[in-house]
């Protein structure tokens, strides 16, 4: 098909073609077009089917405001749907379809629906769907959803690639049009850093799509050379296909690039100083009979394509207007050679009842009954300035009885200015001289002369006498064109008592979905103002919230997808576990290996219980790397630990390892682990692995805030070395081999020791003697690029002892064996009396959070305590999270008795073992209770015991 | 002796620019004791010619630079390791960090735009200029940053996350180079 509608001038490039696809067909267009113009100029009106009633729809508009002609963009995977035909920018090879219909676009079957219109009101769906209530999730919903709505994602993973990223400005111009440049030409020459935004491809605004002057030449060739001067200033950032979405706290923005490069769509956030919003107004249109029919459009959407893009929905043209703008459109398609049938102005007391035309206009009746023919029509209701972003704050705009509309309000968000036709300053001159203005006005509050003067231009003609709906119209007339919403609904809701604009916005849809009703909302306004007898201010508007414009969530996550969704922290022996059959788990960002899988074994326990039974009966190691390191130096620091540990810490000796107990102000316990004495000034503590982060951050606190007067310094060590946890009776044979000149034997080195020293010939090394297995164990640490090479030669030199790695799960069933709390228990609702840890808090000193342990609520909770358990037969199964309740009581909570914390199998007792809270379980050891496991359909009779089911004296750790 | 192992051993180019990790580095956090700031001063001048930066600066004595990244801490960068500890007989307490540190060298005309991408800074020349550092994030993951010259910077973050940082460098690259 050649481009039967397209004209001659514009700006695009006739010299070249672009072929494109819509609906399988191939059509052409030239470099400037958007799909929008390109559909026109090939005379395709019909592209789409309305959201509800499946009626015809055509381009509406030519910009981002566009309610109607929502296509789906590519296919397969990189399938778009819901695009805005409008602002697709035409390129080589576009594949484009229309959304919406079963059948062909022409004959959508669903358009049954617009024959049942009479059934479809507004409310239709609550007040139908209510019986029987099961039906609705099962049955109601899923059928209107596919009856109703737009596209359809694709629902594979999208192949294209997204950005984020950060930008600083000390002023930020929202809208490339005539305020917008002119603020930028100001801004830019008096030296402000600059960024320039514009959701179009082609800066300039309306300056290219009308036909007006300034400084004596057409304002579109004055767009370009301004554009140009612009792009030569260094301290300006022209960025174009880039909509300013959201305006944020402290003069942050949200915009939104579309990237014609390697990325799709790159998400900014802006850091501004001041931001100028210049982002025009959008033309309104008017509610009458079949107002909605493909080839009815915004009459500046018209003068756009004509001037714009040399493309044109019809060549028969009637104008529907309440204000000049109709006028100029006449004189533009005029000017352009096209026939204007009819000019209906409602200042003369003319009115359109009602039009024809199935698949597009074909003719419009006036409310004299004169029919008249045409292929066109544009409609002009007056212009509703932009003021989305000025109401982000919760500011509310100001209804201006001047030009019919809201204009911003005065409390607009912290260093946003507002110029041009989205300040209600609608002609040119004016607009130019407004942005001029406003951007000297910020360079001098910036500390800058401002440069230059506004550029110069006649005002043109703006008269409008509001005019809202032809109320003899039989037929239906649209007001939200998006969401089916009619001025009978409207009626209908405020009839209803859905009175209030927010409840009208819910009863009925206006305003909803993609466009955010940026044509539909003034008008929706003023009849719910009609039907209520009240002003339009009084009416009051919905509130504005970001986005702007749809923002896909692709571009929020950027490359935040997959396996990069989060960071991950990998420990030195990461590469060797992979080597070695690991898999892992994740613990916080880090990734730990939680078994180390051997040929044969047929699942996880396999593995868990030869690692636990290997390390028991001779020698393990396991990687401990990820256990929060930080080191604490300085004349105070042992002052430092005793203020932020329970226990004492002032006179640790040097050399020496304790174990200590951390409390939240509140006096719960949040944390443990060890802290090495290695010499007077300097300690090296151990956190839990979760809470290594947290626990540094309460340090800084208490050091820099509460005592500010002690020298302690803090540094995370845990990514600066290596630790590894060699643990069985064989431990200290293998260490004896690889430790140079130490003796380790239990007199010189003893349990709780640790020192500096050199392993393998000089490596250096730090070598605690700690258990956490409950084994004769050591951890022993080297700085972390050399982790690797230490586990390797580990492995090697403990050949002779079966040496086994041994991951987190057997480390856990280890310390659940051994006794030891973990997270599990030390959940932060648990007190160090409750965990067996009560004569951890010291009656002689004073530390964070012992003073509130004292508080009844926490010293007479019925006497809680850390119990074991083990189940009555050794066979018997249960799972952490049960209750624990009395044989023959109820299983109800009034009759708890505690919880179940941690469970293993135990391949050393040969059955499973539990870690759990019992009301008075210090005295109940023997007693025989249920875990009782509503959540899994379990309840097992259990022994309460001592929480330390191995080796209870301590003998093997100290051996 | 155990042989260390790069962490990364990254030496890539991307059209123009380059990433590299840095292991000829050695790193020593030096916190400055409570009242001890002139103390340390005098130290670093005696000991390797350098001034106490203040803080978001470095300063710079041939192969060796000072960065302050705290209040009372410093990072030191020296050419090769070295026992500072004993060097400044306790005028600052210090923390060896050349493990636990990565550092990558990143430079190339895209530099600018792949950073903008992936650090909140404003990291204009007028705002960062060359010799400026500051502890921030790339990529949500905490990193020093130093400009060493136009389009040439050192990122410092953590060890355990280094892949997941030079994974968000190398796309921030490839998107704009």
């Amino acid at each position: 098909m050649t481009q039967t509608n397209r004209l001659q001038g514009g700006q695009i490039d006739h010299t070249k073609t672009l072929r494109f696809q819509w609906n399988e067909r191939w059509l052409s267009a030239h470099p400037g077009d958007t799909l929008a113009s390109a559909l026109l100029a090939n005379n395709i009106r019909l592209v789409g089917r309305s959201f509800k009633y499946h009626r015809p729809r055509g381009i509406f508009t030519a910009g981002s405001e566009e309610p109607n002609a929502l296509v789906q963009i590519g296919k397969g995977a990189a399938l778009d749907p819901n695009t805005r035909a409008t602002t697709v920018e035409m390129r080589e090879g576009l594949y484009a379809r229309s959304q919406n219909h079963v059948g062909p676009l022409a004959w959508d079957r669903m358009a049954i629906a617009d024959y049942l219109h009479p059934f479809l009101a507004a409310g239709f769906y609550y007040k139908t769907f209510m019986w029987p209530k099961a039906f609705w999730e099962k049955l109601y919903e899923p059928a209107i959803r596919r009856a109703a709505g737009l596209g359809a994602l694709s629902g594979k993973p999208d192949p294209d690639a997204y950005d984020h990223g950060y930008l600083h400005a000390d002023l930020l111009i929202i809208g490339a049009g005539p305020a917008g440049l002119a603020a930028a030409l100001t801004a830019g020459r008096s030296g402000l850093r600059v960024i320039l935004a514009d959701e179009d491809f082609n800066m300039g605004g309306r300056l290219n799509a009308e036909t007006y002057e300034v400084e004596n030449q057409p304002g579109a060739t004055w767009a370009e050379a301004t554009v140009t001067e612009l792009a030569t200033l260094p301290n300006i950032r022209l960025s174009p296909r880039t909509t300013i979405f959201g305006a944020y706290d402290h003069g942050i923005y949200g915009a939104l690039e579309r990237n014609t490069g390697k990325t799709r769509q790159t998400l900014w956030r802006i850091y501004t100083k001041h931001a100028l919003l210049t982002a025009g107004a959008t033309e309104r249109p008017i509610a009458f009979g079949n107002n909605d029919r493909p080839g009815i459009l915004q009459a500046s959407a018209l003068r756009t394509y004509l001037n714009r893009f040399a493309a044109t929905p019809g060549h028969r043209i009637a104008i529907f207007t309440n204000n000049d703008d109709g006028l100029r459109t006449a004189e533009d398609a005029r000017a352009k050679g096209l026939e204007v049938a009819r000019i209906v102005d409602t200042r003369k007391g003319e009115t359109i009842t009602d039009t024809k035309g199935r698949l597009g206009i074909r003719s419009v009746t006036l409310n004299t009954g004169q029919r008249i023919e045409v292929d066109c029509l544009a409609v002009s209701g007056g212009w509703s300035p932009n003021v989305h972003l000025t109401c982000h704050h919760r500011s509310r705009p100001v209804w201006t009885d001047a030009i019919a509309a809201f204009t911003p309000g005065p409390n607009l968000p912290q260093g946003m200015a507002v110029a041009g036709a989205a300040n209600g300053t609608l002609t040119l001159a004016a607009t130019l001289a407004e942005g001029h203005a406003k951007a000297a006005e910020i360079t001098e509050t910036l500390g800058k002369t401002p440069k230059g003067t506004a550029p110069k231009a006649s005002d043109e003609p703006a008269d409008i006498t509001p005019f809202w709906h032809v109320a003899e119209s039989k037929p239906r007339a649209w007001v939200d064109l998006q969401n089916d919403v009619t001025t009978k609904d409207i009626r209908q809701s405020h009839a209803e008592g859905f009175r209030s604009v927010e409840h009208l916005k819910r009863y009925t849809t206006l305003g909803m979905a993609t466009d955010q009703g940026k044509t539909s909302n003034t008008l929706g306004l003023a009849l719910l103002a009609e039907a209520s007898g009240k002003s339009i201010p009084e009416t009051g508007t919905t509130i504005f919230r970001p986005p702007y414009t749809p923002v896909p969530m692709a571009a929020f996550a950027g490359r935040a997808r997959a396996e990069h969704f989060r960071p991950t922290r990998l420990t030195p022996s990461h590469q060797w576990a992979m080597e070695n059959g690991a898999s892992f788990t994740e613990a916080g960002l880090w990734l730990r290996a939680e078994w180390y899988a051997q040929p044969g074994e047929k699942g996880w326990r396999d593995s868990v219980d030869r690692e636990v039974i290997a390390t028991r009966q001779s020698l393990g190691i396991a990687d401990v790397s990820t256990l929060g390191k930080i080191d604490i130096q300085g004349r105070d620091a042992a002052d430092f630990l005793n203020r932020v540990y329970s226990n004492p810490f002032l006179k640790l000796p040097v050399g020496k390892v304790r174990y200590g107990l951390m409390l939240r102000e509140d006096g719960f316990a949040y944390d443990d682990g060890t802290t090495a004495r290695m010499s007077e000034t300097h300690f090296i503590m151990t956190t839990t692995t979760t809470n290594a982060g947290l626990v540094y951050r309460n340090l800084e606190f208490a050091r820099q805030c509460l005592w500010p007067d002690l020298d302690v310094h803090l540094q995370s060590i845990t990514d600066a070395w290596a630790q590894y946890s060699i643990a069985g009776p064989n431990a200290r044979a293998l260490l004896s081999e690889v430790v140079d000149n130490l003796d380790l034997s239990n007199a010189a080195f003893p349990f709780m020791a640790c020192t500096e020293c050199t392993i393998f010939g000089g490596t250096p090394a730090r070598l605690f003697r700690i258990s956490f297995s409950g084994e004769l164990a050591y951890e022993l640490a080297v700085p972390s690029r050399t982790g690797d090479a230490l586990i390797r030669a580990l492995m090697e030199a403990g050949k002779p002892y079966d040496i086994t790695p041994y991951g987190l799960e057997a480390l856990n069933v280890m310390r659940i064996e051994k006794g030891h709390v973990t997270s599990a228990e030390l959940n932060g609702q648990t007190t160090s009396e409750m965990a067996g840890l009560g004569g951890m808090v010291s009656a002689k000193k004073d530390a964070i959070g012992i003073p509130l342990t004292h508080r009844p609520a926490l010293t007479t909770r019925e006497q809680i305590r850390l119990v074991g358990l083990r189940p009555v037969g050794s066979s018997a199964t249960f799972e952490a999270g049960a209750h624990l309740l009395a044989k023959d009581a109820p299983n109800n909570l009034l009759h708890d008795q505690g919880w179940i914390t941690s469970v293993a199998h135990s391949p050393t007792l040969g059955h499973h073992i539990g870690l759990g809270y019992l009301k008075r379980g210090a005295t109940r050891h023997g007693e025989i209770l249920r875990a009782h496991d509503p959540v899994r359909g379990q309840d097992v009779e259990v022994e309460i015991c001592s929480p330390h089911h191995y080796d209870p004296e301590g003998a093997r750790q100290r051996a | 002796m155990l042989e260390p192992t790069a962490r990364l051993g990254t030496d890539l180019t991307i059209g123009a620019n380059r990433i590299t990790e840095r292991t000829d580095l050695a790193l020593y956090s030096v916190a400055i004791p409570r009242d001890g700031e002139s103390a340390l001063a005098d130290a670093l001048q005696t000991l390797w010619n350098l001034a106490l930066p203040t803080p978001k600066q470095s300063t710079q004595s041939a192969n060796t630079r000072a960065l302050r990244t705290a209040p009372d801490a410093l990072l030191l960068i020296l050419p090769e390791e070295a026992p500072v500890a004993a060097k400044l007989q306790g005028s600052g307490y210090i923390t060896d960090q050349t493990h636990g540190l990565t550092v990558l060298d990143v430079s190339g005309p895209d530099t600018p735009s792949a950073l903008e991408r992936l650090c909140p800074l404003d990291l204009s020349p007028e705002a960062f200029p060359e010799g400026a550092t500051a502890r921030t994030l790339v990529e949500q993951l905490g990193t020093t940053l130093l400009r060493l010259g136009d389009t040439h910077f050192l990122l410092i973050s953590a060890s355990s996350s280094a892949e997941s940082t030079l994974h968000a460098v190398e796309t921030a690259y490839h998107s704009v180079a």
